[in-house]
């Protein structure tokens, strides 16, 4: 819609106070001008049977006479009315993204935008080859991509309830095509082609789960290299990227100055490394975006044979996919070579064809740099899998070229996808979801929560019978002689049976941040799954349930739902563990539990301090992880502040702990830098009650101190000589020495803590040299 | 089983320590710590003493049973009147051998000698020791627990002997051989 760029977008960071309705996004639905062609009743193609169908329970929407006021009914007719209403009801909500100065709000907030709707890009070979001329290697998918994180618009998304709530964060994830059929053939090339997975009986399902395995031990391999690269390399890789991680909203992160600045790109990267996989559809398609270009002497053939590629078949999307995703289209219009009046009759003969998502994008065809006059550089993509950033760092290695590390394009380009983003995303995205939701919920959802879906799926259980009924679309062939519609030969629910379909509800309702909805959903199908032994189903849906309860608001008060919390992580862990070996996935839960848990205040941080011991005795985690996630511990512990009776209630000597263990793995991993710092933190927090307590409390703690000591000062080598102030680090861990020393001189020498072994405390703080690491602790006089 | 007990003064200062192993089931009462698990004790005990804390205004019992687990190590407190506190960190595995250490590349350093078996009770299969109610394998069970108690009160009848001594205070390092045989002793009883 060429009137929505008029518009004036509020500024996402000025929010909270009520808007007028014209600076919200769903504002060119209520403005006639720009709703005429929404009325057309779009002629769609004969071909697409399934297509047909779709498009027009769409169009609904905005043919609906607007309601003057807001039901809070429940049913759907109610609901639709309100669609028109949106825009004015967001002005009285208080904006639910209020910018916040806790470091850990920002880990939620990184959470819940990590689980973004997927927008695959279907385009055809010559709009890859103008995007390609335009200096964009990777297509238009990877022109697109930087901008569909950050929309900088406020979306307005009503959950269930018909509450609405606007969110400045939310953003689409795009992904190549390329990478879904990848994903299709890696299931069929693992164990057979498709026609031979039907014939084969038992242990294919086992065979995928290898695959799952050693795709996931892979993932965290990667991650933990990648890791390690910007250890080594320096921290300045990620400090450049911090400023670009948080700006849609204009602010900058800041880490916690104690903590180390690598965690949350850890969390960034454990997120956004999650594989495609039938047992959880976040990252399976909500949308694609079927692209033509100006240039092609037939894009509406084009357009149709590009829409066929996105249905089910050899080489496309894989089967346990659903295909009922939004299609939408572009026609890219190349302002320097080709006739603008030309391409607006095409876009209106495609508006015909394919109803109302459609969008004429208005490109320049020639490549940018940067010493152009209105040139913008385009932002770094932040959502880049731990495989596609080491990519990238390999090649930037390789090529040595800083030109192409940076892209810039034209401010008219980026203001032009910026508002495609916008609009599709506000005006075609979000009410498909909201639809779809709704539509499942009613029909599937409702059905199956009902006492007659319960009896029902008892009935299918123990008799066999009437496995069909229950389904609301009919699951067709699938169905085997146990009754359940899981396919047991391929290991996957198919996308129609009701199961998939719940599953992709709660998804849908989680990405909508309905998470109500989406925790009841996913409580439901717990015993659907476990009933079935879809054990990978089961451990996704279990983690779910565990992490929706953690994001819903004001529901912890009771110490019922921590101990239901603990049963889910646990269940998800055993399952994910044992019966489906997938340890890629228990360190997504559990790390995702950790930082939820700790978001909730003292009490449910000693939960999530003890998760992360779990998580490390699982021994699953990379060496660069362990340290990491033992120093969250630490800082879990931290954040317990005294309850009631002072002194009671810290966790001061835990921190400590995980403090010495994560300075410890650090230096297993020869990272003397952290590891000073960790040390720093642990002496602090050992100090912290006795000030003249010189030494560690415990004499016999000295020799494992001494030999971190020993080892650090041995990192520093030559340079702890000549003392420059290398780091931060060094200075204050050499501060912390004289402080040592002067306290143990001007430590009163009382008669009580004279050892009788002749161990003073002068000795326990300031050892012989010779008193290294291995020193036997029975010199003490033990047995 | 491998025990190390540690009775901490008010200031968390240790005033004694022991290093034993189990005598039952043949045990030679030698404890059978790693380098690495010996050098962590101190760290683990001293770090359960934030839960000891938090217990003591919750239950009114002096015996507070098993308090806190770090990876397979799991730590019993018995809290005098004068709020010294014993602590007895109890690291199972069968008697007279030494803990497997399954070295794998993915798994945390000090948790590598403890794991024979993954620690966590409930995701753990337990079903692999065939007594699993004796003391030395499961040190979760009321047979261990009672083992403990009646360690405990043993020893606090020692210790109270101990600082009865006029040239003894509570807060003092308990140094005394005779005092150390009896731990022993009582160890050997009951543990």
């Amino acid at each position: 819609m060429p009137s929505s760029s008029d518009h004036e977008y509020g500024s996402p960071s000025e929010v909270p106070e009520p808007q007028p309705p014209e600076h919200t996004l769903r504002s060119p639905r209520d403005s006639p001008s720009s709703s005429i062609p929404e009325f057309d009743t779009p002629i769609s193609p004969p071909s697409f049977g399934t297509k047909t169908t779709l498009s027009s329970s769409e169009t609904r929407l905005p043919i609906t006479p607007p309601a003057s006021s807001i039901s809070k009914s429940r049913s759907p007719s109610g609901l639709r009315t309100q669609s028109r209403d949106r825009s004015s009801a967001s002005s009285r909500d208080a904006s639910p993204s209020i910018p916040l100065n806790d470091s850990n709000q920002e880990y939620r907030q990184t959470i819940v935008r990590s689980f973004a709707p997927r927008v695959a890009v279907y385009a055809s070979p010559d709009t890859e080859e103008f995007v390609r001329q335009k200096g964009f290697d990777r297509g238009l998918y990877g022109l697109l991509r930087p901008y569909g994180e950050r929309l900088q618009a406020r979306v307005i998304i009503r959950d269930s309830v018909g509450v609405s709530k606007g969110w400045d964060d939310f953003g689409v994830r795009f992904i190549d095509a390329q990478e879904l059929q990848r994903s299709s053939t890696r299931q069929v090339e693992g164990g057979a082609t498709d026609q031979e997975t039907w014939s084969l009986s038992n242990g294919s399902q086992n065979l995928s789960e290898h695959r799952n395995q050693s795709r996931s031990d892979e993932d965290g391999a990667i991650i933990d290299r990648l890791l390690n690269h910007h250890l080594h390399t320096e921290d300045a890789t990620i400090d450049g990227h911090k400023g670009d991680y948080f700006d849609y909203d204009g602010r900058s992160y800041e880490p916690r100055p104690a903590g180390s600045p690598l965690y949350p790109f850890y969390l960034r990267k454990l997120l956004s490394s999650a594989p495609i996989v039938p047992y959880e559809t976040f990252s399976h398609p909500v949308a694609c975006m079927i692209t033509v270009s100006s240039r092609h002497p037939a894009p509406i053939e084009a357009l149709r044979q590009l829409y066929a590629n996105t249905g089910h078949g050899f080489n496309k999307t894989p089967a346990w996919v659903g295909t009922e995703y939004l299609r939408y289209y572009v026609l890219i219009h190349d302002e320097e070579n080709d006739d603008i009046t030309k391409s607006t009759a095409l876009f209106d003969l495609m508006k015909r064809h394919f109803g109302l998502h459609c969008h004429l994008l208005r490109l320049r065809s020639s490549q940018c740099v940067q010493t152009d006059d209105d040139s913008t550089r385009v932002p770094s993509s932040e959502w880049l899998s731990a495989d596609e950033e080491m990519n990238q760092i390999r090649s930037k290695d390789y090529t040595d070229d800083i030109e192409n590390s940076e892209k810039y394009i034209l401010e008219s380009d980026a203001t032009a996808i910026r508002a495609l983003l916008r609009e599709m995303v506000a005006q075609s995205i979000v009410p498909f979801m909201e639809s779809r939701v709704m539509t499942w919920n009613d029909q599937v959802a409702s059905r199956r929560r009902g006492i007659s879906g319960r009896f029902m799926s008892l009935s299918k259980r123990w008799t066999g019978f009437g496995s069909n009924k229950g389904g609301a679309s009919g699951s067709g062939g699938a169905s085997n002689a146990s009754g359940s519609n899981y396919d047991y030969q391929r290991g996957f629910y198919p996308p129609e049976t009701p199961e998939a379909t719940m599953r992709q509800l709660g998804d849908y309702a989680f990405m909508l941040r309905d998470w109500r909805l989406a925790h009841s959903t996913y409580d439901f199908l717990r015993t659907d799954f476990s009933h079935d032994k879809a054990w990978s189903y089961h451990a996704a849906v279990n983690e779910m349930v565990a992490i929706t309860s953690l994001l819903m608001p004001q529901t912890y008060n009771s110490k019922y739902k921590l101990e239901t919390i603990d049963q889910m992580l646990d269940t998800a862990a055993y399952s994910y563990l044992t019966r489906c070996s997938m340890p890629f996935s228990v360190v997504r839960c559990f790390t995702l539990a950790i930082e939820l848990l700790k978001d909730r205040g003292t009490l449910a941080a000693d939960d999530a301090a003890r998760w992360g011991g779990k998580l490390l005795e699982f021994g699953v985690l990379d060496p660069i992880a362990q340290a990491l996630i033992s120093e969250r511990i630490a800082e879990c512990y931290m954040s317990r502040a005294s309850v009631n009776v002072p002194n009671a209630g810290t966790r001061r000597r835990q921190a400590a702990l995980w403090s010495i263990l994560s300075a410890d793995s650090w230096m297993r991993l020869d990272n003397p830098a952290q590891a000073r710092l960790r040390l720093t933190e642990a002496s602090a927090l050992y100090r912290l009650k006795d000030q003249q307590n010189a030494g560690p409390p415990f004499p016999s703690m000295q020799a494992f101190w001494q030999k971190l000591d020993h080892a650090l000062r041995e990192a520093d080598g030559p340079q702890s000589l000549v003392d420059t102030g290398v780091g931060d680090g060094h200075l204050e861990f050499s501060t912390t020495e004289e402080t040592e020393q002067l306290s143990a001189f001007t430590r009163p020498m009382s008669a009580e803590v004279i050892d009788t072994e002749g161990f003073t405390p002068q000795d326990a703080c300031r050892p012989t040299p010779d008193a290294g690491y291995d020193m036997p602790l029975q010199s003490d006089g033990f047995e | 089983m491998s025990y190390y007990f540690c009775i901490v003064g008010t200031q968390d200062q240790p005033l004694f320590e022991l290093e034993f192993g189990t005598s039952k089931q043949g045990g030679d009462g030698i404890a059978r710590f790693s380098q690495e698990a010996r050098h962590m004790n101190p760290f683990i005990v001293h770090s359960s003493l934030d839960f000891v804390d938090e217990l003591q205004w919750t239950n009114n019992q002096m015996y507070l049973k098993r308090v806190d687990q770090f990876a397979s190590s799991h730590i019993s407190t018995f809290l005098t009147p004068t709020s010294t506190r014993f602590m007895l960190l109890h690291l199972p595995h069968p008697p007279n051998t030494s803990p497997q250490s399954t070295p794998s590349p993915n798994s945390f350093p000090p948790f590598t000698p403890y794991t024979s078996t993954p620690a966590s009770t409930t995701t753990a299969s337990r079903s692999s020791s065939s007594s699993s109610t004796s003391i030395p394998n499961n040190p979760t069970s009321p047979q261990t627990e009672e083992a403990i108690r009646a360690f405990f009160g043993e020893v606090f009848e020692v210790w109270m002997k101990a600082i009865m001594s006029p040239f003894a205070s509570v807060e003092g390092k308990l140094g005394s051989l005779v005092f150390r045989q009896r731990v022993v002793a009582a160890g050997r009883k009951y543990l």
